[in-house]
């Protein structure tokens, strides 16, 4: 037995409220909010006025990388000019129109594979394998079937845009919660009402997270298709002027294919945001 | 006792179970779940099963809501037929309240009140004005337009309890519904559902893990065994009705209720 006499040696621990209690948060959250954002905008800024430096200090050689003003000036002109329009609008329209025949398809499919499971069984190991395929290696085939027109190209962008969204209704409608379903037999739902009430509403959310994934993707294919076999189109204005040792504008099609996917995938996003009003929000970014 | 609870041998009994049972898998990776259990319910009459986990008493639920098939025996649910909605009324004349899942978060509040009339077709005016007879009533015609997700816990239940009674069912079946809340919450929902059933005289068979709730609410609580489930004790508790929260303080509700935890513990506790 140790004597008492003495106490041992004793640290008090003190859990006190820091700065951000004793000052509370509103302009701390406010400034660190503000720090984001300015960090967000300020690191590609820096990046380009980089690039600007390195073009016109001739760091780099400017004939293959551009300035960003030459770029910008060279944009403005073309756009002005109307030499732009006819590529973007080309491949606009071979977007939009693959896009709308592969979301329409996939859409359908993925909701009888998800709530049949005999066509499930039917349907699925076949195309598991397909979607395994790189959609590109398909162009050949479709040059074959629908010749050298618009048809290869929404074919193959329809292709691509088909399968992220038939995976991904496939697979919401399959993960509704049985709860959900029991709610409804209970009551009595016919499967019409069923799918009405519950296997649609709850399966959108998911589903539509596929739909933007795919509008990114969409644009990523078309451009390639638009090398390989187009004579108009973004694909092919950014690879032809690079044949043409035209760097600047291969650079314009760059930047507009960036603004297509963008602005396409957040109005799919936005398009998401109404259809389903009780939905937590989706900020992500197009993830492709 | 202000209503006698009716005796088992009534002649009419709304809901009446025979040699009930329900074995789950295949041979040999059987589960006995429940049973046998007779079981007959007065019209009327609010009964409350408590049991151990895992004791069957869903599976008797879900075999009176339709929603599963006995292995052998028979429940038999006696109807008052409506001769317009004669077919639709017959075969689903019981609604169903669910610990989760049961609302939906895409619809609003209104509309998930109204989702078994929907089912039923009634025309979408009459049960606008019936949905929102039941939000003023449940104290929800501020949410009428909110999503689920906004609501808490006690109010998700109530949408639930509003829906289910919405389309005035024969028989109305209860799931632990409120088993995922806070012990004052359930309280407070427990005196609202026995006030509200008092009114209506809706026959119900309420399935809960608290004792409590079960003597607070039922005319008559049922104790089940350990899987397989079967009937084992029948209490009636000794308050006349109407009778509100208050019972929960007198000696009675004590005693009855550690007579009913000596029994369940014996089924509760391991073997």
């Amino acid at each position: 037995m140790t004597t008492l006499s003495e106490p041992p040696p004793e640290t008090l621990l003190i859990r006190r409220p820091g700065p951000q209690e004793l000052h509370p948060a509103r302009t701390h959250h406010r400034r660190r909010r503000a720090l984001e954002l300015t960090l967000a905008a300020a690191v590609p800024v820096a990046l380009v006025l980089l690039w600007q430096l390195a073009a016109t200090r001739a760091w780099i050689d400017d004939r293959v990388y551009p300035a960003p003003s030459t770029i910008l000036a060279d944009g403005w002109d073309r756009a002005a000019a109307g030499d732009l329009w006819p590529d973007v609008w080309a491949t606009l329209k071979r977007v939009l129109a693959g896009y709308a025949i592969g979301t329409a398809t996939g859409y359908a499919l993925g909701l009888l594979m998800g709530s049949l499971s005999l066509v499930r069984a039917a349907l699925e190991p076949l195309l598991d394998a397909l979607y395994v395929v790189p959609k590109l290696a398909l162009l050949p085939i479709f040059l074959n079937m629908f010749g050298l027109g618009e048809g290869p190209q929404v074919a193959l962008v329809a292709a691509t845009v088909f399968f992220f969204v038939w995976i991904s209704t496939m697979s919401a409608v399959m993960s509704v919660p049985d709860g959900h379903r029991d709610a409804g037999r209970v009551f009595g739902a016919s499967p019409w009402q069923m799918f009405h009430h519950v296997l649609l509403p709850a399966s959108l959310p998911q589903v539509l997270v596929g739909a933007r994934i795919a509008a990114g993707v969409a644009v990523l294919v078309i451009v390639a298709s638009e090398q390989i076999a187009a004579t108009n189109g973004l694909g092919h204005l950014i690879f032809d002027s690079r044949a043409l040792f035209q760097n600047d504008v291969m650079f314009v099609g760059i930047v507009c294919v960036a603004a297509l996917g963008v602005i396409f995938s957040e109005l799919v996003r936005l398009l998401g945001r109404v259809l389903t009003p009780w939905a937590p929000r989706d900020r992500g970014r197009g993830q492709s | 006792m202000g209503e006698p609870a009716p005796a088992p041998g009534e002649p009419y009994p709304k809901l009446k179970a025979h040699d009930l049972t329900r074995v789950f898998g295949r041979t040999p990776h059987t589960v006995d779940a429940l049973g046998p259990l007779d079981l007959s319910v007065a019209p009327g009459e609010f009964v409350c099963l408590v049991g151990p986990s895992g004791c069957g008493k869903s599976t008797l639920l879900r075999i009176a809501a339709g929603l599963l098939r006995p292995s052998t025996g028979t429940l038999e649910i006696r109807t008052s037929l409506r001769p317009d909605m004669r077919l639709r009324r017959v075969a689903r004349p019981a609604a169903m309240i669910f610990q989760d899942y049961g609302i939906y978060d895409w619809k609003t509040v209104r509309a998930n009140v109204r989702f078994g009339l929907d089912i039923q077709r009634v025309p979408r005016r009459s049960a606008n004005a019936r949905a929102d007879e039941w939000l003023a009533r449940m104290g929800l015609s501020d949410f009428a337009h909110a999503y689920p997700a906004t609501l808490s816990g006690g109010m998700r239940q109530r949408v639930a309890i509003a829906r289910a009674l919405a389309v005035e069912p024969e028989l109305l079946l209860m799931d632990e519904p409120f088993a995922a809340l806070d012990a004052q919450l359930r309280t407070i929902l427990q005196d609202e559902l026995l006030d509200l059933t008092q009114t209506t005289r809706t026959t119900t068979l309420f399935i809960t893990h608290s004792l409590e709730e079960a003597i607070v609410l039922g005319d008559r609580v049922l104790v089940m065994s350990a899987r397989p489930g079967r009937i084992i004790a029948e209490h009636h508790p000794p308050f006349p009705r109407p009778r509100t929260g208050d019972i929960r303080a007198t000696p009675a509700f004590t005693s009855l209720k550690s007579e009913l935890w000596d029994l369940l513990r014996k089924e509760a506790a391991p073997a």
